[in-house]
């Protein structure tokens, strides 16, 4: 049997999946009920919702999406003291690239996002970054050489 | 059907509008954003069905992924930091574009906010279904809300890079580096890495 693949979460991306989640589940039941969900009258309504009104294929995909990271989700917690000093899931990193200086977080596949600065720990960078701690450098060189180097790095908790 | 009429030819001006990247490169007749969007479509089709995905719904994702350029414009990364002067664009994208998070974060929001309006202002007199449905499309693939919103997001970026791989090929008027630093940082399936894999063979090690 394949191992089902993990997905990794921050507290705040499990809270917002969690949110959202729940906020279907409910869509749903006012459906099936043929309800006007009370979600809609809600000020806080996340606009997106409003595609799922007319079609509950899109509605049940999703929740079946959502369980299904529920079920392999791990949170991302900030390591022990010893280990703070090393890349992880849930560091950011300040870097030097080629004498530009940036900053990402590692983050798991389903929260990155590099136009925010959130990088996955799958892609060849964050891969490549993980395990390694101020002052080391980073060879990624496919098929241009990029030096990461790494200045600082911290956890939020 | 007047409302389709004028809907279908509002997304025809893609035909025609350049893509804003290779403007700043002073590519000669670049490639227009439908163009971009066609090819996308086939690649993210022959890649989506080899991962299993929902290609039905990766299909009609990238063909409305750029839609709303009609109204707002193409928008690059370097648009924060392009100087007035044309004759310093060029200059300006020889290196991947650096900012703070919070800059980032910014940049983000700004560009969603604009790109959102557009597309409500293109699609505003389609059919409700068709317009929730294209709604929900573009949201799903500018924020990575399900397995094909994530994965269009990363070919869409792998398309670009084929796309400049070819005018640098051709003449080597640019810096290639900004394009596979971008996606050493974002692409992480591992069949999109396999593809960049071949790409790199194909263009750089003859």
């Amino acid at each position: 049997m394949t191992q089902e693949k993990k997905f990794y979460l921050t507290k705040e991306g499990l809270e917002k999946i969690k949110k959202e989640y729940k906020d279907l589940k409910n869509l749903k039941l006012s459906k099936t009920k043929g309800e006007i969900p009370k979600i809609w009258h809600s000020e806080d309504l996340n606009p997106e919702y409003l595609a799922f009104q007319e079609d509950l294929s899109f509605l049940e995909l999703r929740i079946t999406e959502l369980e299904h990271i529920f079920k392999n989700s791990e949170l991302i917690e900030p390591p022990p003291k010893e280990k703070k000093n090393a890349v992880n899931l849930g560091a950011r990193v300040l870097v030097d690239v080629n004498g530009q200086t940036d900053e990402f977080e590692i983050v798991g596949t389903l929260e990155a996002n590099p136009s925010i600065g959130r990088i996955s720990n799958e892609s060849p960078v964050g891969r490549a970054l993980l395990g390694h701690r101020a002052g080391d450098e980073i060879v990624v060189s496919s098929p241009i050489k990029t030096i990461y180097r790494i200045k600082k790095i911290r956890y939020l908790s | 059907m007047k409302n389709i009429l004028n809907f279908l030819i509002e997304v025809g001006k893609l035909k025609k509008i350049p893509r804003k990247g290779w403007v700043l490169r002073g590519i000669k007749n670049p490639e227009t954003i439908a163009a971009h969007t066609f090819r996308l479509a086939f690649m993210a089709w022959l890649l989506g069905k080899q991962m299993k995905l929902n290609v039905n719904k990766i299909l009609k994702m990238c063909l409305i992924h750029d839609i709303c350029e009609v109204y707002a414009g193409d928008t690059t990364p370097y648009h924060p930091l392009l100087p007035k002067s044309q004759k310093e664009w060029k200059k300006t994208t020889q290196k991947w574009p650096r900012f703070s998070k919070k800059e980032k974060e910014k940049f983000f929001h700004e560009k969603y906010g604009k790109e959102n309006k557009a597309l409500k202002k293109l699609i505003f007199k389609l059919p409700p279904v068709i317009k929730k449905e294209i709604k929900n499309l573009w949201s799903d693939y500018e924020k990575g809300l399900t397995s094909e919103g994530r994965f269009v997001r990363q070919v869409d970026r792998v398309e670009n890079l084929l796309q400049a791989l070819e005018y640098w090929q051709k003449e080597k008027k640019f810096a290639i580096e900004p394009w596979w630093i971008q996606i050493e940082e974002l692409v992480d399936r591992p069949l999109l890495i396999e593809f960049l894999e071949v790409l790199e063979k194909k263009f750089h090690r003859k």
